[in-house]
């Protein structure tokens, strides 16, 4: 019986720690596999749901099952098509999709150029199942994006966990503290400041981490991202715009709107009156940045 | 946001008049005057009219009405629209009748 049980627990640490290889993936199953983190369900089964109901568990197509990336992926020329595009699919390399920075930050760090290929082939073959393996998994935040300081903390561990606190005894595997897991910071690697200026090619997508400091902090705004979307460990991350009435109640409370109206016969000039009404409208938002972004 | 102000003409027949405003940030590629959108096409924004933390958005919206309208409905709807304007997603509608009358 104690050889089972510990036979079990040393099953549970080797997992994570064989996930992330020093191999870059050449396929799109091997890099899912790398930051596959199915093995956190069986204990965290709460937190697992709200993530496989996130945006962050399907950051390829991300509202209503978009395949958002297509357009890279058309042959340059085509209609559609853009600065990124190659004449050929098969040519497309991590490179031509500067998207992977925020939406797939693994395939920067841990993919081969064969997975841009096999990905834009699979976007023009509109294969959502195999693009929806890609995914922002626990991994990608508990352990590729954990650290910011790697001069002076060196880059994240192979396998290791980052959490809040150090716990040597995590049954799903070594967890060490990260100084950045409750900081806005955090979120702020993906969320956007403004233009992707590092790139050949200029562009702009989320920029609501840049609207987050320049007029949420500076007006005196002292919540983190966390603090408002992650009460209690949430990690649905709300919200999400596949579900259309939750959408819809948050949105109904983060904005409130006042109408106050008025009506009466306005004197243009000497015994010329015309009639009108004025409607006043006024939204003060609770949230801690721009709305809507993008 | 859409306000709308209906009222009823001399004929009876109902009139609908609109003013929208919208408020979300406006990005060019910086080649042309053209906002655009879409991530691949978009280098920075020229103009931001989204809702901001710590700053009310206040708006007033005047109709004139023709001679012997005395009353209107107004309705204002906010709502929020991801990705396509035909995704959209309601927030408010506020309804007020206003007359002219004493
Ligand atoms: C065998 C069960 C088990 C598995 C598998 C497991 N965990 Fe845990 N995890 C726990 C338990 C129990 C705790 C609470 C332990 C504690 O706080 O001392 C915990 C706590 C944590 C914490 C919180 C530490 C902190 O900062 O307070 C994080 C983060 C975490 N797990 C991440 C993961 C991830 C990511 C995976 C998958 C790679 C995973 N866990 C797999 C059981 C598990
Ligand atoms: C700086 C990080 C970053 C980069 C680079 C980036 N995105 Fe995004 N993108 C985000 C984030 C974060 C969101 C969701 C939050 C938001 O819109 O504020 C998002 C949302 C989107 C959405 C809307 C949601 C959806 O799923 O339909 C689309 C479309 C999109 N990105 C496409 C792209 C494309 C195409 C590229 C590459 C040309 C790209 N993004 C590059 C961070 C980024
Ligand atoms: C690895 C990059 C990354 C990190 C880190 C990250 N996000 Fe995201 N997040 C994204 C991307 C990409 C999307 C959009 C995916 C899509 O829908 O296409 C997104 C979507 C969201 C959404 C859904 C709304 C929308 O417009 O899509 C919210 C809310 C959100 N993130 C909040 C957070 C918060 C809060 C944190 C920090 C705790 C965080 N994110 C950390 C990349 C990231
Ligand atoms: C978008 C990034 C992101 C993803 C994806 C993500 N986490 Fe987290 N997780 C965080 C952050 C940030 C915190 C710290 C939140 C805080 O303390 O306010 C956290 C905290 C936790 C905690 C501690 C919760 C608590 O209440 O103390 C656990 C356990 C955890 N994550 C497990 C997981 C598991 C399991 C997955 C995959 C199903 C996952 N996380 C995916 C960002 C992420
Ligand atoms: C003061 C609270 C607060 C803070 C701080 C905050 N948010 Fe939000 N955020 C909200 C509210 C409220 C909404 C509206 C919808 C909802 O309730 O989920 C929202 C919406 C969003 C959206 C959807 C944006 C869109 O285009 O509609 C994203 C993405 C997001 N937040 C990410 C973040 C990130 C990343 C941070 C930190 C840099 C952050 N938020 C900080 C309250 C906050």
């Amino acid at each position: 019986m104690r050889i089972i049980l510990l036979l079990l627990i040393t099953a549970f640490v080797i997992m994570p720690l064989s996930t992330v290889g020093a191999e870059k993936a050449k396929t799109i199953d091997e890099l899912a596999k790398m930051y596959d983190s199915s093995q956190c369900k069986s204990c965290h089964a709460e937190i697992y749901a709200q993530w496989e109901k996130s945006h962050h568990a399907r950051p390829l197509m991300g509202v209503k099952g978009g395949l958002m990336l297509t357009p890279l992926a058309l042959k340059k020329g085509e209609k559609g098509a853009t600065a990124f595009s190659e004449d050929d699919p098969k040519k497309m390399k991590i490179s031509n999709f500067p998207c992977f920075k925020c939406h797939l930050p693994q395939a920067v760090t841990s993919a081969e150029d064969s997975v841009a290929a096999e990905l834009a082939e699979a976007l023009l073959a509109k294969d959502s199942a195999k693009v929806g393996k890609l995914q922002i998994t626990c991994m990608v935040c508990h352990n590729e994006k954990a650290l910011i300081h790697k001069r002076e903390l060196g880059a994240p561990e192979k396998g290791v966990i980052y959490g809040n606190k150090d716990v040597a005894s995590h049954a799903g595997g070594k967890i060490k503290k990260s100084a950045i897991m409750k900081d806005s910071v955090f979120c702020g690697q993906c969320h956007g400041l403004g233009p992707n200026l590092e790139f050949d090619q200029a562009f702009q997508c989320a920029n609501l981490y840049g609207s987050y400091l320049h007029n949420y902090v500076s007006g005196g705004g002292t919540k983190s991202c966390q603090d408002c979307h992650m009460q209690k460990g949430d990690h649905l991350i709300a919200p999400n715009f596949n579900d259309d009435k939750q959408t819809s109640e948050l949105l109904a409370k983060a904005l409130t709107l006042d109408v106050e109206t008025l009506g009466y016969e306005w004197l243009r000039k000497a015994a010329t009156y015309v009639p009108k009404v004025v409607v006043n409208t006024k939204i003060v938002s609770s949230a801690g940045h721009r709305i809507p972004d993008g | 946001m859409v306000v709308t102000a209906s009222y009823k003409d001399k004929d009876g027949k109902v009139v609908e008049n609109k003013q929208e405003r919208h408020y979300h940030p406006q990005a060019t590629n910086c080649r042309d005057t053209k906002m655009k959108y879409g991530a691949q096409w978009k280098v920075a924004n020229i103009r931001d009219t989204a809702i901001q933390p710590h700053q009310p958005k206040k708006e007033t919206i005047e109709f004139e009405l023709p001679d012997g309208v005395r009353s209107a409905d107004v309705t204002v709807d906010l709502f929020y629209e991801a990705v396509n304007p035909d995704n959209k997603y309601p927030i408010h509608s506020i309804k007020k009748t206003v007359s002219l009358d004493k």
